[in-house]
């Protein structure tokens, strides 16, 4: 376990301008975003190499074009919200529908509120280690949620997936696989479960350094995903106070259940901030935070990584990479072939 | 209320619905689970271990498994 005390916060450079003061605690997002992986462009094309392979499926150039669109259309929703909409937004740059897709704890709430017939999907099974939470999202009584989706509810452990091997065509998680104790094992399960050509779409909250793309990036591999991509976003959200941010992250715990099961793992998440256990050390740090940090209109602004990952289950209709050295013709063949220019 | 019975037709004589009964398996043997309609549970018999159902929705975490220990157990439990 390891205790998070530095003071990790980028001061927001992007700011956006809130028009109405609201009631949450959190008022207003913005968000850059930069892609570490080359893998993202137009649907269709291929790209080879002797270490990768990905395939252009996702339409990235084009999300860039409409991301101010979209800014501008969410500023007002949460940090969560725009998480999951940013996920259930590349469904809609996939060929493909989805018939049955699992939809892992975090917040699948949010998943299943904003999903709006993405996806093709028909059947939806939530799935949750709490069984409020599950019950909660039976019972909620969202105008948006589609009634022509069959939608199960069942609890369940991700790092224990209940879930037979090929059985749907895609599992999307937002924001929950982070808090597992054991990430490799649960997307190794999430592998196994999908179908043939079944995408895994995950949404994990990242650390300070690039280097943590890295890392996603070989979780996907050596879960033996093919085609994996990962990129990143940063969303910058201003609190009105350190204790609202710490209220924040205190609830997003909570929510999901799992504040009480591994208080360890919450904590080593939560790097943006020091110990919020203890409520008079949460109280005493808050008010240094404050002080330090806060800007001229006095709110706090508090930076959340987020690492998205994207990967499919392998068929035979997806480009394979060549095993290394089996390369039949070199590159100088095919520089005298093409008249080579050096 | 017409959501109510929708529900309720939907799981009509049955613990849980027709898409979960063909993709869940037991979270620790991977194996399939037998449906039990009284009490209301999923039994994985691999490893003797029962599943509740609470309020309609299956509880497939390890923790909430309870071992059948006996014969007896098993008996009253299919």
């Amino acid at each position: 376990m390891r205790r998070i005390n530095s003071l990790y916060l980028r001061i927001g450079i992007l700011k956006i301008v809130v028009g109405k003061p609201t009631k949450q605690p959190h008022t207003s997002l913005a968000s850059l975003s930069f892609s570490t992986s080359g893998g993202y462009g137009g649907g269709g094309e291929t790209q080879q190499n002797n270490n990768s392979s990905r395939v252009k499926i996702f339409d990235r150039d084009l999300k860039r074009r409409d991301r101010a669109a979209w800014l501008s259309r969410n500023k007002n929703d949460t940090f969560v919200d725009a998480v999951a909409e940013n996920l259930l937004d590349r469904l809609e740059d996939c060929k493909k529908s989805f018939p049955s897709a699992l939809c892992l704890g975090g917040s699948l709430g949010a998943v299943q509120r904003l999903l709006r017939g993405r996806g093709g999907i028909e059947k939806l099974i939530m799935m949750d280690t709490s069984h409020d939470m599950i019950k909660s999202c039976r019972d909620a009584q969202h105008d948006s949620v589609d009634k022509s989706i069959d939608t199960s509810y069942l609890v369940g452990d991700e790092e224990f997936l209940p879930i037979k091997e090929s059985s749907v065509d895609l599992i999307i998680s937002s924001l929950g696989l982070h808090w597992t104790n054991d990430l490799p094992g649960s997307m190794i399960q999430c592998k196994l479960a999908l179908k043939p050509d079944g995408l895994f779409l995950a949404a994990i909250l990242g650390g300070e350094t690039l280097k943590f793309v890295r890392d996603a990036g070989n979780l996907l591999t050596r879960a033996g995903f093919s085609l994996p991509g990962v990129d990143v976003d940063e969303y910058v959200v201003k609190y009105k106070s350190a204790l609202d941010l710490i209220e924040h992250l205190r609830a997003m715990g909570e929510t999901n259940g799992l504040l009480q099961r591994n208080k360890a793992s919450f904590l080593s998440f939560c790097r943006i901030f020091f110990s919020i256990l203890n409520r008079e050390t949460a109280l005493a740090t808050a008010a240094i935070y404050d002080s330090m940090f806060a800007t001229e209109d006095g709110t706090i602004p508090a930076t959340f990584q987020v690492i998205y990952m994207t990967g499919w289950r392998e068929h035979s209709s997806q480009p394979q990479a060549k095993r290394r050295g089996s390369a039949t013709v070199s590159f100088t063949d095919i520089q005298k072939q093409f008249g080579g220019q050096s | 209320m017409v959501r109510i019975s929708r529900v309720m037709l939907k799981n009509a004589g049955h613990a849980i619905d027709k898409t979960l009964s063909e993709i869940l398996v037991c979270p620790l043997s991977k194996q399939p689970l037998r449906v039990c309609e009284m009490p209301k549970a999923l039994v994985s018999d691999t490893i003797g271990v029962s599943f509740p159902i609470k309020d309609g929705i299956p509880c497939l975490v390890p923790k909430d498994g309870k071992i059948l220990e006996e014969v007896g157990d098993a008996s009253k439990a299919s």
